[in-house]
């Protein structure tokens, strides 16, 4: 009945129109989960979109989802480009808002603002990058699953975060809460649009973006990388090192994980709480692989998947339709482009005629 | 020993049964699904799709056995996703898997709203197996638990002598180590595939119901906390063999009962780092299970995550 028959290369219009029908499934498939939960999905989408794109202040917010999505996204990017994974910017997320916090809290009285967010972005992308050192090297010499190891250690930084604010780091006057105290002007990263919450990690996420394209398009490191991601047998007869290579990636990409983090709590949150959206980090995840690996891509992507986020964010306040279904749509875009990756490698027949 | 700290041993080792039972039906699935050469990092979202289901089930029906396996279908159904896309489409497993977390996660956000903080009138009830049950120290242990957990041990023999004694085991191990070889012995790869990553399903699910219908009687969203990553975490411990899968869920749930019964009464411990302790338990065990594997060289199913494509020319 179907047949594949392995193509030579990929046509460009597939490369387009695969992604983008993908997208359209997906949110196909959400339209028909809500439609069971009796609301018109109809409704709810142009609800979404209103709420995402409809006035200068919602399309302001879809951008401030977005710029974690980028930061991240970007970062995973390098290390799934050699076939190896990094589940684990959720943990390396909160590590990074953890180590921002230190500076953020112990030194806003005594150094100038640009000196203490400059500290404050350090230590936000070395707490990312150290969080994402341990599996790195885990697998670089021993060849523990780093699947598996980044997993854990974002349930690992969830306690450490969960301990810091039931403890050492509850602000005494928030009536137990578990709040730091607000940031001082001082540790707040400017904004780069009045009236918005859009602030100076737009920035960040861009020139990340372009940096990580350079790397991998123009330098040996990522020259390295993607022969790694093409053959990593044929790479290390080639003398590639390959363990020195996963643990940079790793470290560049929990780096960036790490200054999402603190960009979210120095541009948005303004003080370190339980709730500081680390889910971003599995949502990045999407946001990579839908924009074909391609850093560029991944600024468009993220603006898209920030627009869902953002829209759903709002129809869940307004018409109680719960944040779920951003999790629906997103994992069914994902079947869908993973499926249809088949086309781009195969060529189907039915019943010995070729169909695409 | 003073008599109420043989008491408390017993409640807490028999509380460790319970607890390690819920990743004992996901570890053995996944087992036999990775044996089979597919890897289903989806065990979190179909776990969590069984819970759902498994508790609506019973909360609807009261029908306990009844939404035990109703939340085994849904874990079992759930995992054909992810089949189809790495069996017959050949597409990226991982990604697969992990799509299909982030899938049971949203969907039972998106129709378990309705069911936040509810809970059961009734659990899984207790059968005390006689004779058995009389045995020091392990009878009250062991044998006066429920049918799911006597099925559980039912299962790590069963499955044990299927993958090591019997030609279903065989084709399977064969079809993970060689697919190629494998087919042109006359297994049908795709068949033996499809059905492990079902079964896989059929027992991540059972998993999840067992949590809600037992352990935790109420919804709440997220609910089984990343006890399906700890499940793959451990069939490396386990070393792709069930009897051993027993040993890593046991370890997981002695944690688990330990920590739960330390916050009960009461310690100084910040309750953060002792929730944290399972995770961290894991994280160590999978380190030493990977350089033991490697120092012994067992074999991890050899085209584990490769697809298989027949037709290739």
């Amino acid at each position: 009945m179907l047949k594949f028959e392995k193509r030579e290369n990929i046509p460009l219009h597939l490369r387009i129109l695969i992604p983008l029908i993908s997208i359209l499934l997906g949110v196909l498939i959400g339209g028909i989960a809500v439609m069971f939960s009796q609301v018109n999905p109809l409704t709810v989408y142009k609800a979404i979109f209103i709420g995402a794109f409809g006035s200068t202040y919602v399309f302001s917010e879809t951008i401030v989802v977005a710029i974690p999505l980028l930061l991240i996204s970007v970062g995973l990017i390098l290390v799934f480009k050699m076939n190896y994974w990094n589940i684990g910017a959720y943990g390396q997320y909160i590590m990074g808002a953890i180590f921002s916090t230190y500076f953020a809290l112990n030194s806003a009285e005594t150094m100038s603002r640009s000196i203490l967010l400059m500290m404050m972005c350090i230590a936000g992308m070395v707490g990312g990058a150290l969080w994402a050192l341990i599996p790195a090297a885990l697998k670089a010499y021993w060849k523990v699953n780093e699947v598996i190891t980044t997993l854990l250690l974002n349930y690992i930084a969830l306690y450490i975060l969960k301990f810091l604010m039931y403890g050492p780091w509850r602000n005494p006057r928030s009536f137990g809460f578990p709040l730091t105290k607000i940031f001082e002007l001082n540790a707040q990263l400017p904004k780069l649009i009045s009236h918005t919450r859009i602030h100076l990690g737009l920035i960040f996420g861009i020139v990340a973006a372009i940096i990580i394209w350079i790397i991998i398009k123009k330098t040996k490191f990522g020259y390295e990388i993607r022969v790694i991601g093409e053959n990593e047998i044929a790479a290390r007869y080639a003398g590639i090192n390959i363990a020195k290579n996963i643990i940079l990636a790793m470290v560049i990409s929990g780096g960036l994980a790490g200054l999402a983090g603190m960009a979210q709590i120095s541009g948005i949150i303004h003080m370190l709480q339980i709730e500081i959206n680390p889910d971003y980090g599995y949502t990045a995840i999407i946001v990579a692989w839908l924009s074909g690996l391609n850093s560029l891509t991944a600024m468009i992507v993220s603006f898209f998947l920030g627009g869902l986020f953002a829209g759903a964010s709002q129809i869940q306040m307004t018409m109680k339709v719960p944040i779920g279904i951003v999790g629906l749509i997103e994992s069914s875009i994902l079947f869908f482009l993973l499926g249809g990756a088949i086309l781009t490698n195969y060529k189907l027949y039915y019943k010995g005629r070729k169909i695409i | 020993m003073r008599p109420d700290a043989y008491a408390i041993t017993i409640i807490l080792l028999a509380a460790t049964v319970e607890s390690g039972t819920i990743l004992l039906f996901p570890i053995i699935g996944e087992i036999f699904t990775e044996r089979s050469g597919i890897l289903n990092l989806g065990i979190e979202g179909m776990m969590i799709i069984g819970a759902l289901v498994g508790f609506v089930t019973a909360f609807i029906t009261g029908q306990i056995y009844w939404a035990f396996f109703m939340g085994m279908l849904a874990g079992g159904l759930a995992s054909l996703i992810h089949a189809f896309i790495s069996i017959t489409l050949r597409g990226n497993q991982v990604v697969s898997g992990l799509s299909l977390t982030i899938f049971g996660l949203g969907v039972t956000n998106f129709y378990g709203q309705e069911f936040v903080n509810l809970q059961l009138a009734h659990t899984v009830p207790q059968v005390i197996i006689p004779g058995l049950s009389q045995i020091p120290f392990f009878g009250p242990i062991l044998f006066k638990q429920d049918y799911m957990v006597y099925l559980s041990y039912i299962l790590v023999i069963i499955t044990w002598f299927i993958l090591f004694k019997t030609k279903v085991g065989i084709q399977l191990r064969a079809v993970g180590q060689n697919a190629q070889a494998a087919d042109a012995m006359g297994v049908n790869v795709y068949k033996i595939r499809y059905f492990w990553t079902f079964f896989g399903g059929l027992m991540a699910g059972a998993g999840g119901a067992y949590l809600t219908l037992n352990c935790a009687p109420f919804w709440l969203d997220g609910i089984t906390a990343g006890r399906g990553w700890v499940a793959i975490a451990l069939v490396i411990f386990a070393r792709w063999n069930p009897p051993y899968a027993l040993i890593g869920a046991y370890l997981f749930g002695a944690i688990n009962a330990l920590q739960f019964q330390l916050q009960s009464m009461g310690t100084t411990i910040p309750s953060a780092l002792l929730s944290m302790q399972p995770y961290f338990l894991t994280f160590i065990l999978i380190i030493v299970a990977t350089l033991l594997v490697k120092a012994k060289h067992i074999g991890v199913p050899k085209e584990l995550g490769i697809p298989y494509a027949r037709e290739e020319k």
